[in-house]
């Protein structure tokens, strides 16, 4: 499994308890009242279970197992899918805090910006491995 | 395909048709559950269904650093099966009264019981799946 993957999946099964916790803190939250502002967890459970735990998991896997390229680095350029992993995720940790903060500074929309950037470099690197070795001439 | 690999899919599938079926029902012009049912049959999909089927495949899937059939039929996996499927069968028995019975001391025990094999499941499915992420070291075999 290459770094990168490694990474992608360690860090959504870190979103994933995060996520878990959040949720079972909130379904208690519903039948004996913790705190007022316990609400406000909410959107931090959806995003953390969404982005951080499915999609990221999915990222990572599909880095991972996807056919490689037979010619040059076999999973394409190595670096920029750093950056994907490093940004995506701070993305997420930016867009979290603009929920919990929400006079300060527009977090949501640059932690959005972020994710959207970082989705668009990933598809972009791994469109040329969607393919068939079948239809690939030597 | 491990056991509780097959278990984990075919409680998805299960989970699938329960929570299509319980977002129809929701449709329906004559019942009028309004939010009630809407965060059961959301879980029974992205929990029951989509985690699931996820836990099951990675568990069958993901690299081994040893090969034997002792560590495909791990404990924890199966730990992480029953008290995730256990704390789904509380929460969704509960959660559509939580408000019809604000209060309730039984409620709120199934519910906290429920709470707490959720966060055990997700302990258990880690303790599984966390080793079997590593690089794997390629070592040049010597030639003979």
């Amino acid at each position: 499994m290459p770094a990168q993957s490694v990474w992608m999946i360690r860090l959504s099964l870190a979103w994933l308890f995060l996520a878990t916790l959040i949720g079972s803190i909130l379904l208690v939250h519903k039948a004996v009242e913790l705190h007022p502002a316990m609400w406000s967890l909410l959107p931090l459970h959806f995003e953390t279970a969404i982005w951080g735990w499915a999609v990221q998991l999915a990222m990572g896997t599909a880095y991972w197992i996807f056919p490689r390229h037979l010619v040059g680095t076999k999973r394409g350029p190595e670096k920029p899918v750093c950056w994907v992993l490093i940004l995506f995720n701070t993305g997420l940790i930016t867009l979290l805090a603009g929920y919990l903060h929400q006079s300060v500074l527009p977090l949501k929309l640059t932690g959005r910006g972020v994710m959207t950037f970082t989705v668009i470099i990933f598809g972009i690197l791994m469109w040329s491995r969607v393919k068939s070795y079948s239809s690939h001439t030597h | 395909m491990p056991k509780v690999t097959r278990l984990f899919i075919k409680s998805g599938l299960v989970y699938l048709f329960l929570g299509i079926a319980m977002a129809l029902v929701a449709e329906l012009p004559q019942v009028n559950t309004g939010a009630l049912l809407l965060p059961v049959y959301w879980h029974m999909i992205v929990i029951g269904w989509v985690t699931q089927v996820i836990m099951g495949v990675s568990i069958w899937m993901f690299p081994r650093r040893k090969r034997s059939r002792e560590n495909i039929e791990s404990v924890p996996a199966l730990f992480s099966f029953w008290t995730l499927n256990s704390g789904l069968i509380l929460r969704f028995t509960a959660e559509p009264f939580i408000l019809l019975f604000q209060g309730n001391s039984a409620i709120i025990s199934v519910v906290v019981i429920s709470s707490l094999l959720h966060i055990a499941a997700v302990l258990f499915y880690l303790t599984e799946i966390w080793p079997r992420v590593f690089m794997r070291k390629y070592v040049k075999r010597k030639k003979q």
